[in-house]
């Protein structure tokens, strides 16, 4: 190679990262106005990545992946019988929260999770919204989710969800919306410690140059709010998982190292007089608190699935019983059931009576005879899902698929309406993220996480996912997503 | 601490230590006699024998092929069916660090996820092509790291005594097995004037066990069967020595039962106690007398039979009924 060669190749290693970077057309980009200014708050970030240089930056994202796989932080798959371990790719430019939006989803946050607490309470007991019309009944009652075993139990101080993770999105004018709540067993918030961990490693001036709202007092607020409904005694608390063939053991495992608990499974406790107890190598340990990471149909073979052999036979009587805290109590699932989803801002009006802070996304119920005919006709361009599945299952992106494919969800939808509802396809904000041709606008969403005890409180940011795939709607980690470290601001962000 | 995380630490660290004597005895076994001529069905079939894997080795191996030197060392190393290989030991020892991560140190992860990471790589079996000593060097030096990183950065609290109770046990055993490689090999010894493959042979051993030089000082430079077995069974410094592997199993077994509570654990505790006795009360005419191969196999059981009672007693939970007063202990 000549000289005149070397020196180009030189000048396109050190070229600036973001030149030939194109904001999405119709889309909010979290770094750029429309103007291809960058945003106040990503700024700084964009002038150091820019001064590292590609050739520099490239060396740093491999730096970061081979992190993740030296330290084991992976998750499982089910599709291949081999039970590989895969990691969840990350992404290496972060995603930016200013201090004015995170306050704005902060409030809106604890708002709607204290919302949903007083639905389940409700729903669980004395049932007035339903008497009142707000919702209609058959479509909480008769939702899969709803435990009638639960009717008139409550849990420890009436807390039902200490553990929420409420998707995030925002559309193409920037406006932030709910797009599904997750107050059953969410995941993914090992990743938001790990990226963090790992972005510090891997570039470490970039956290010198901003006040990045710190993440890692996660695990000892979750012990906290665990604790916080029982006796108190920190020792006689576990992490409850179905086992290491669990895509998401890594996050158990993760959880209970940092929370100093046992981890355990349904074959390591016993019920005993209603109360919970520990196989210990000198015997039985009474437990107090779980966090559970077990579906409630796996819970307890005597009450649910019968067939469970990750669950502890007895152990929703104990519960009923009020002598062990689960986190999250049994039966949350109707609350964040998708066909719930459309009525969440009544449902915060009519307990809380305010205004819901955050916006949602327009949604038909499939189960109105008005909304399925809708549904049908503009299937094309609405994106369709499946009420009960999660992973990015069961879901159509109208807009993405084909006419084969309208014309067969179509049909599943007319036989079982009560499954699905319907969303205009959003335009999900976009975000640089590293390809092999340098950064390039990807689709994003946010997990943020929200622990609910004797306080509210939320974890700064939350999970990033992105969406890998060119074009792509889709975040998930089973199909195509990856993760990005979620940066929030403190202050002006200076 | 919940038994069944107790069982997986107990069986981790008896898996990195069959890795390590494993990757020893191969790598000595590749350099040694070079200087004297043995038959390779003498050098490397014993090797499968004292891992216990002859059963298996014979079906799977066509017969022609099994005096083959690279046949042998390659069935032991990467062969997947074959529960013992380096391979499956590497494999059972993450899964088992995986399963308890909570419970060991990240150093203890790290050095462990790396061997497999290493060792599933292309890159481990071109060394093994290239360099054998390199390779079963490292993999014996990883296995040396996680020990050193277990003993530094991990909480010396239960879970700790039961991975070095596991490793002590396993080590008895390994010592007595690669202790009878010489039968295999070479047949029963007697005493008296040894042929110089035998020397040769029980040179190997020592270095197998990492003793050689460890040997000579207490020997004073006389190498004999009957020294090496002599000092491989009963040295009370030498830490493979099979009555110093009992003794530390004895320190961790007594750690591990809680104090006032006599009746856990008891059954183990008599069985290790008994044979610690029985090992004491031998002498090495006594071993010479009934055949070294045959004591050495009653070791091996023995410590076979400690592991049973030691899993009754912890790990398959006998007493169900919570203690009389809160439960907990």
């Amino acid at each position: 190679m000549d000289q005149t060669n070397l020196s180009m190749k030189k000048k396109l290693a050190q070229e600036q990262l973001f030149a030939a970077y194109k904001p999405l057309a119709m889309t909010y980009d979290e770094y750029f106005a429309a103007t291809g200014q960058a945003h106040p708050w990503t700024n700084t970030v964009v002038r150091h990545l820019e001064s590292l240089g590609r050739d520099e930056f490239r060396q740093r994202a491999r730096l970061a992946s081979a992190n993740f796989l030296e330290g084991g932080i992976t998750f499982s798959v089910y599709s291949d019988n081999k039970g590989s371990e895969r990691i969840f790719p990350f992404d290496p430019i972060p995603r930016v929260i200013d201090a004015k939006s995170w306050a704005h989803i902060d409030k809106g946050l604890k708002q709607r999770v204290e919302g949903l607490n007083c639905f389940l309470q409700d729903v669980y007991g004395a049932q007035k919204i339903l008497k009142n019309n707000t919702i209609p009944r058959e479509i909480i009652l008769g939702s899969p989710v709803y435990r009638k075993e639960m009717q008139g139990i409550r849990p420890r101080k009436g807390n039902y969800i200490y553990i929420a993770g409420i998707d995030l999105i925002r559309d193409s004018d920037g406006t932030v919306r709910v797009l599904e709540d997750n107050v059953r067993v969410p995941s993914g918030v090992s990743y938001v410690l790990e990226n963090r961990i790992v972005m510090k490693k891997a570039f470490p001036r970039l956290f010198e140059r901003h006040q990045v709202e710190p993440v890692e007092d996660y695990p000892n607020r979750l012990r906290r709010v665990v604790c916080s409904a029982g006796s108190g005694r920190q020792s006689s608390m576990a992490v409850l998982t179905p086992g290491v063939f669990n895509s998401a053991y890594f996050e158990h495992s993760f959880l209970a190292r940092r929370m100093g608990c046992d981890l355990v499974e349904g074959r390591d406790l016993v019920v005993k007089r209603k109360r919970v107890y520990a196989i210990t190598t000198r015997g039985l340990k009474p437990l107090d608190a779980i966090y559970r990471r077990i579906d409630d149909d796996f819970l307890d073979p005597t009450v649910f699935r019968k067939d469970s052999l990750l669950g502890v036979p007895g152990l929703v009587e104990a519960y009923a019983k009020g002598n062990v805290t689960l986190a999250n109590a049994i039966g949350n699932g109707v609350a964040d059931d998708k066909a719930v989803y459309p009525f969440v801002p009544d449902i915060i009006r009519y307990y809380l009576g305010e205004e819901p802070i955050l916006e949602q996304v327009p949604t038909y119920i499939c189960d109105r005879k008005q909304d399925l005919s809708y549904t049908v006709e503009n299937i094309h361009r609405l994106v369709v899902k499946a009420v009960n599945e999660a992973g990015g299952y069961g879901m159509l992106v109208g807009p993405k698929a084909t006419r084969k494919e309208h014309q067969e969800f179509a049909r599943k939808v007319r036989a079982t309406p009560r499954n699905y509802i319907a969303q205009p396809l959003v335009e999900l904000s976009a975000c640089p993220t590293w390809t092999q041709r340098g950064p390039a606008p990807r689709r994003v969403d946010l997990r943020p996480f929200v622990l609910r005890g004797e306080n509210t409180m939320v974890l700064s940011g939350g999970l990033t996912r992105v969406a890998l795939v060119r074009g792509s709607y889709v975040v998930n980690s089973s199909q195509g997503g990856g993760s990005k470290d979620t940066w929030v601001l403190s202050g002006d962000g200076k | 601490m919940i038994s069944r995380v107790a069982e997986n630490a107990f069986w981790l660290s008896r898996y990195v230590e069959r890795i390590e004597s494993l990757a020893r005895l191969l790598y000595v076994n590749t350099q040694f006699v070079l200087d004297v001529t043995i038959e390779d069905i003498q050098r490397w079939s014993p090797l499968v024998v004292v891992v216990g894997e002859e059963e298996r080795f014979q079906k799977a191996i066509d017969k022609n092929q099994q005096d083959d030197e690279e046949t042998v060392r390659s069935f032991l190393t990467w062969d997947r069916t074959n529960p013992s290989s380096i391979a499956c030991s590497i494999e059972s020892a993450r899964e088992n660090a995986r399963i308890i991560r909570e419970t060991i140190s990240l150093e203890m992860w790290e050095t462990l996820n790396g061997l497999w990471l290493w060792f599933s790589d292309p890159k481990a079996e071109k060394l093994y092509r290239a360099d054998q000593y390199s390779f079963f060097r490292y993999i014996r030096d990883q296995c040396v790291l996680f020990n050193g990183f277990a003993l530094d950065t991990m909480l010396q609290s239960e879970a700790f005594n039961f991975m070095r109770l596991g490793a002590s046990l396993e080590r008895t055993g390994q010592t007595a097995r690669i202790l009878d490689v010489k039968y295999h090999a070479l047949g029963p010894t007697r005493g008296g004037i040894e042929l110089p493959m035998e020397i040769a042979q029980w040179q190997a051993i020592l270095r197998s066990c990492s003793a050689i030089e460890p040997y000579f000082k207490v020997s004073y430079g006389e190498l004999s069967g009957i020294h090496v077995a002599n000092f491989l069974l009963f040295d009370k410094h030498f830490p493979r020595s099979v009555t110093r592997s009992l003794d530390r199993a004895w320190n961790f077994m007594q750690l591990i039962r809680p104090r006032g509570h006599k009746e856990i654990g008891q059954q183990s505790a008599k069985i290790l106690k008994s044979l610690i006795q029985e090992m004491s009360s031998l002498t090495m005419d006594d071993v010479m007398e009934k055949g070294l191969h045959k004591k050495l196999t009653w070791i091996v059981d023995s410590v076979t039979d400690v592991c049973r009672v030691i899993t009754s007693d912890y790990f398959t939970a006998q007493m169900m009924e919570p203690n009389s007063k809160d439960g907990s202990l």
